[in-house]
């Protein structure tokens, strides 16, 4: 390997910048270790993005790219001039808030219980038992919930047992449109947590034991271990992949939404997604949902540049 | 990592057109003039070919059509074999990389994307093929021709629903109606059920009877696109057949939307009604459709109104569980012909051409001359009798007076598995044929499953008690006959994508869904003010449009099939 | 930090010493654990309930931990098409190459934007991460696969899925906490860059590589949409979860695709074990899942550790 790294420290070669270019003779290795998949994300990621075209056009797959009709931005007017579209928008972010608020809450929360657990045993156990659902397809898991929460279901039946509802009067979970959001946070919750907790868990283990050891010296008791260690420790994580997760803030999920919705709790299931997919796709109407997918994109952008300025305002750690 | 799949939906269908050459990549070995004599005297065998058939339409293991028994003797009598590939993923994605690639399989069934393959110029014209050597395709689908055109006046491809011969109806019901538990018919004294008042009024008293039960009077099928079930009755009550969201009068041939009509109005009351009287399912309106057939399965719910292909794992079910402890033979279902008022019903089908469905031969065919004389072979009467009922001795049997049956060994031979190896799976559907209802020559049918003798031996001891009772041999006998609608079924009229009609569909079903339940939900005072709503919200969509585009449609339909 | 090594065992000599605000704390911690533990085994257990009960029996509902009738029918009906045998190799290949592939190309790409000095630092990093926000759509991207002469063949598998974002910026994060002196140290030993990728960074990463390496083994063995998409006529190339999907497709059809009393005039129907969609897609999931749980604890390993055990060993 050739010797790149001439000065030992970085830091000291700002101070004079070199030439742009004597600086990517010096450091081939690292252009080597990059740039060939530079070239691979431009080819099978940049380039698809010509099929962005059509979301100007009045889209006819029989007819050639010049042979197209342009119509500017008539699908983006469809969209926003329709009112259920305020209302999807509405929905998508009401629960992808719910899912980002209650998902990094529990599965942190989740992360520092199994931390503190002694018998590795147990922890491996609970560890594997919480990933299951996560394998479980949203089409059996929607009608496990379903099931669950029927009229018969087991949530009924406790809430008879607890004395809270009278039988003949059993609650129609997911009839009612209010409760949906909830509902649907609390399944997300359910089959994923586990799963999600594995990434910080990963990031415990590079906390050095010694801190723990020395922290018990000082007498600090479970929780401040927790406060003064741990969660530092897997701060960089948590704020990457926050910020992250921000510039998804329109991405509510598809699956769940269109497989527990019905006509009566329509107000609040419905997500653009599925807006998308009934006046989109089903209608033959792909320029639409290219037009809807731009606005999603240029929307993660503001969402993820924005997070990852505040980060960066706040001295956290960045995404970029 | 679900993104991928889910960005599929998002983006699903950037097509492009940029086309890719003429798509005719791989050039066979084939023999191109292969001019085979479509008469019976082949002399020289032919060359073998295979040809890559691609079907959206079905579902089944892919398979060589050689490999199965029916497939191997068309082979040997046209050297032509079929490598068979199903659709599995979303039809939309697949066709759309099919026309963005201009390659195609020999042959296509898109199923519901026929119209962009159509409009991508993806099938050849079939006339002058036809012409050529489609001498049985003339005698089958001659009398279709004139509708299987398209505007430039080509057939493009080939529908399967034709009729040969005479209209044979199917005896057991597949289509709409009215269901009610056996035993409530039993207790009434196998009463004649025909108004819809007079069928909730047996329910309910066999509930007020039987209170100790814990009996569910009535539920509903409201679960996603099967939502239907809930919302065509008012149509059906009417005495109309299942036409989609429109009535067609019969004397003006006028199509109107009846979703926010009287008829369903008064549907609507009385599920209102019903429910004050605590004999509605309520988790109808949230239960998916496993949760529906278990319900059906439970032996608590008196009635229901849905399609009996629907409800055939259900129905099943019961019947496995009458048969083996007969005493449980009231809890299954038997339909009734129920109508607002007592009018003649018209829940059968009546014979129908669905003409937006079909098998088409595609630019990147090897070679449309051996495949259009396949279709043509495997049209000759002999030919539909073995894909249907398959060989003599095996599968059949001909009785004296000429009547073909099935023996019981032979019914319970054919299973699954018998079916994809012998080749009744692939044969069934989705080849040109003589469609459903057809009748052979010599008056036997062309479905076993619709031959008299056939479906008799498939009835229990209590079918057969309970049919006559009423005083009939088939299910289908206690509705009316159907009446000649040259336009059935409106629902197949195509529309074009992403038309004011197709818009007004989409509107309309999502206003139904939402408001349906409330209105059977509410308390019978709030009945009107939620109706006064939903109506409102119907009154903004521009039903007028849909309603006269598809009366043209039918009127054109009407003027075609005088015209033959 | 490299002292961490010294502990390296659990120390059950801990527990003696918790005071009796700790023991509430763990009796709180694990009884919440059990019940965790409860509500997320019962789907599994419930879909392998269903998967071993009659599936026409299975239309009844009510089956919750066991089957009613017990059978082993709805396996039978999957484990019949020969195909699924090959297609499972195919997946177990894809999973193994393309995991591998996959980590350690994006670990590489994750070491060089690490470097602080680097002057495509910022260009690759950014370049990177907007990709996760568009997608040029379904048929650029078919088009794409076809140009390259990609279509029916297994690097469709493997190519353009080649790094993760998610996973590069998983490993950044981890590479970036790790103490500078080490890294240090190995370039005044005068190791270049790739030396020091290969032989200092890569140990040091194995609990975040062994995460990487599950999500992408996971996402490569549930993949079927691009078997689907670029694959679906060259059988040998078939993937199991592909299979899986054509077998549920084909249960879901049985019955639809006949007229009501066509189903009479054979024995398909009469059959009390002919299968259903539901019994199949529970059966499929067990089929599907089993596997990647029996893999689960040898990765597991890497990244749940007890707590004293944790340290980056030096």
């Amino acid at each position: 390997m050739e010797n790149t790294t001439l000065t030992a420290s970085p830091k000291t070669l700002s101070k004079k910048p070199a030439g742009f270019f004597t600086k990517l003779v010096q450091q081939r290795a690292l252009v080597l270790m990059s740039v060939p998949f530079l070239i691979w994300l431009f080819v099978f990621k940049y380039l698809p993005l010509w099929g962005w075209t059509i979301a100007f056009q009045k889209f006819k797959p029989a007819k050639g790219f010049f042979d197209q009709q342009w119509i500017g931005f008539e699908h983006f007017a469809f969209l926003f001039q329709d009112e259920r579209f305020l209302r999807v928008l509405r929905n998508t972010l009401a629960m992808s808030t719910i899912n980002l608020v209650l998902g990094f809450v529990t599965a942190i929360v989740l992360a520092l219980l199994l931390n503190e657990v002694r018998h590795v045993y147990f922890k491996r156990v609970v560890q594997t038992v919480s990933y299951l659902p996560h394998f479980i397809s949203w089409v059996v898991a929607a009608s496990i919930v379903q099931t669950t929460l029927s009229p018969d279901g087991i949530i009924n039946e406790l809430l008879i047992w607890f004395g809270w509802v009278d039988k003949g009067n059993e609650i129609l979970f997911l009839g009612i449109g209010e409760y949906f959001w909830g509902l649907f946070g609390a399944s997300s919750v359910w089959k994923d947590v586990g799963w999600n907790t594995i990434v910080y868990l990963a990031a415990m283990t590079m906390i050095d034991p010694a801190q723990y050891e020395a922290a018990k010296m000082d007498g600090a008791n479970r929780f401040q271990r927790i406060g003064y260690i741990t969660l530092p420790g897997i701060k960089p994580v948590i704020i990457v992949l926050l910020i992250m997760q921000i510039g998804h803030l329109l991405e509510a999920g598809f699956e769940p939404q269109y497989l527990l919705g019905n006509g009566m709790n329509v107000d609040y299931s419905e997500v653009i997604d599925i807006f998308v997919l009934k006046y989109g796709i089903a209608q033959g109407n792909f320029s639409l949902s290219v037009a809807a997918g731009m606005f999603k994109t240029v929307v993660s952008f503001i969402l993820l540049f924005a997070a990852n300025y505040l980060a960066k305002r706040m001295g956290e750690s960045r995404l970029f | 990592m679900k993104k991928w799949i889910l960005c599929s939906f998002i983006f699903a269908m950037l097509f492009t057109a940029c086309s890719n050459g003429n798509g005719n990549t791989e050039a066979p070995a084939a023999n191109k003039n292969a001019n085979a004599p479509s008469g019976e005297t082949e002399e020289a065998p032919l060359e073998k070919v295979t040809f890559s058939y691609f079907n959206a339409a079905a579902a089944a293991k892919d398979v060589n059509t050689n490999e199965t028994t029916i497939g191997k003797l068309l082979e040997d009598q046209t050297g032509v074999n079929f490598k068979i590939e199903h659709l599995v993923g979303d039809l939309n994605t697949k066709v759309g990389t099919m026309i963005a690639s201009n390659e195609y399989p020999d042959v296509l069934i898109p199923d519901a994307a026929i119209d962009k393959v159509l409009d991508a110029g993806a099938f050849i014209a079939l006339n002058d093929l036809i012409e050529e050597h489609g001498l049985n395709i003339k005698k089958v689908y001659g009398p279709y021709f004139e509708q299987m055109k398209a505007a430039d006046g080509n057939i493009y491809f080939i529908p399967f629903s034709n009729v040969v011969g005479e209209y044979i109806p199917d005896p057991s019901i597949g289509q709409g109606a009215f269901w009610v538990q056996r035993r409530i018919l039993e207790e009434a004294g196998y009463p004649k059920i025909n108004k819809l008042d007079d069928y909730f009024k047996l329910i309910e008293d066999y509930m007020n009877k039987h209170k100790e039960e814990d009996l569910t009077g009535f539920m509903a099928l409201t679960h996603d696109w099967r939502f239907f079930a809930t919302s065509n009755p008012p149509m059906h009550l009417e005495g109309y057949p299942n036409d989609g969201g429109v009535i067609i009068d019969m004397n003006t041939f006028e199509a109107k939307t009846y979703a926010a009509a009287d008829s369903t109005k008064r549907w609507l009351q009385k599920l209102n009604e019903i429910n004050a009287k605590g004999m509605i399912d309520k988790a109808s309106f949230v239960d998916n459709y496993d949760q529906y057939l278990a319900k059906m399965t439970s032996g608590k719910v008196l009635g229901f109104f849905d399609y009996g292909w629907q409800i055939g794992n259900a129905t099943n079910n019961l019947r496995d569980a009458a048969k083996a402890d007969p005493s449980k033979d009231g809890l299954r279902y038997f339909p009734l012909p129920v109508t607002f008022d007592g009018q003649k019903d018209q829940y059968l089908d009546p014979p129908g051409f669905v003409k937006n469905r079909g098998m088409g031969i595609t630019v990147s065919a090897k070679d449309p001359v051996r495949i259009i004389q396949y279709f043509d072979n495997l049209l000759k009467e002999e030919n539909q009798i073995l894909r249907s009922w398959g060989i003599k001795g095996e599968t059949y049997e001909v009785n004296e007076n000429g009547r073909m049956y099935r023996t019981p060994e032979q019914i319970a031979k054919i299973d699954e598995t018998f079916n994809e190896t012998f080749g009744f799976k692939y044969y069934s559907w989705n080849w040109p044929q003589w469609g459903n209802g057809s009748s052979l020559s010599d008056g036997n049918a062309v479905q076993p499953g619709v031959q008299a003798e056939v479906f008799q031996m498939s009835l229990t001891d209590a079918d057969k008690a309970i049919l006559e009772k009423y005083g009939v041999k088939t299910y289908s006998e206690l509705f009316a006959k159907p009446d000649d609608r040259p336009w059935f079924p409106a629902w197949a009229i195509p529309k074009e994508q992403g038309s004011p009609q197709q818009i007004f569909t989409t509107k309309s079903d999502e206003i139904t869904k939402k408001y349906f339940p409330r209105l059977v939900l509410a308390t019978p005072a709030e009945f009107e003010a939620v109706w006064a709503e939903y109506a409102g919200e119907m009154g903004k969509l521009d039903k007028e449009q849909y309603e006269q585009w598809t009366t043209e449609e039918v009127k054109k339909l009407i003027d075609l099939a005088k015209g033959n | 930090m490299a002292t961490a090594a010294t502990s390296s065992k659990p120390r059950k000599a801990d527990r003696i010493s918790s005071s009796r605000e700790d023991q509430i704390f763990d009796i709180c911690n694990y009884t919440f654990l059990v019940l965790l533990m409860v509500v997320t085994l019962y789907p599994f257990l419930n879909t392998a309930a269903i998967s071993l009960n009659q599936a026409n029996d299975t239309i009844r509902g009510g089956i919750y931990f066991w089957p009613r009738l017990f059978t082993l029918d709805n396996y039978a009906y999957v484990f019949k098409e020969a195909s699924v045998f090959h297609a499972t190799m195919i997946s177990v290949l894809r999973s193994l190459i393309g995991t591998a592939v996959t980590v350690f190309c994006s670990a590489m790409v994750a070491y060089t934007i690490t470097r602080q000095d680097y002057v495509l630092r910022k260009f690759v990093t950014l370049a990177f991460i907007l990709t996760m926000y568009f997608n040029g759509g379904l048929i650029p991207n078919f088009l794409l696969i076809r140009e390259l002469g990609m279509l029916g063949t297994f690097s469709v598998y493997i190519i353009p899925g080649l790094i993760g974002v998610f996973n590069l910026i998983i490993i950044r994060s981890f590479i970036d906490g790790l103490p500078e002196s080490i890294l240090e140290s190995a370039r005044i030993d005068g190791a270049g860059d790739f030396t020091t990728f290969i032989k200092i960074v890569l140990p040091l990463c194995v609990p975040v590589l062994a995460t990487v390496a599950l999500f992408t083994a996971v996402y490569q063995w549930n993949s079927w949409f691009d078997v689907f998409l670029y694959n679906s006529s060259h059988q040998k190339l078939s993937t199991l979860q592909y299979e899986l999907q054509k077998i549920l497709q084909n249960s879901n059809a049985s019955l639809s695709a006949r007229t009501a009393s066509d189903a009479f005039a054979n024995a398909d129907n009469e059959a009390a074990n002919s299968v259903t969609p539901m019994a199949v897609r529970a059966t499929m999931t067990i089929v599907a899942s089993v596997p990647i749980i029996i893999v689960y604890p040898f990765l597991q390993k890497y990244f749940v550790k007890g707590m004293m055990v944790g340290g980056v060993k030096g």
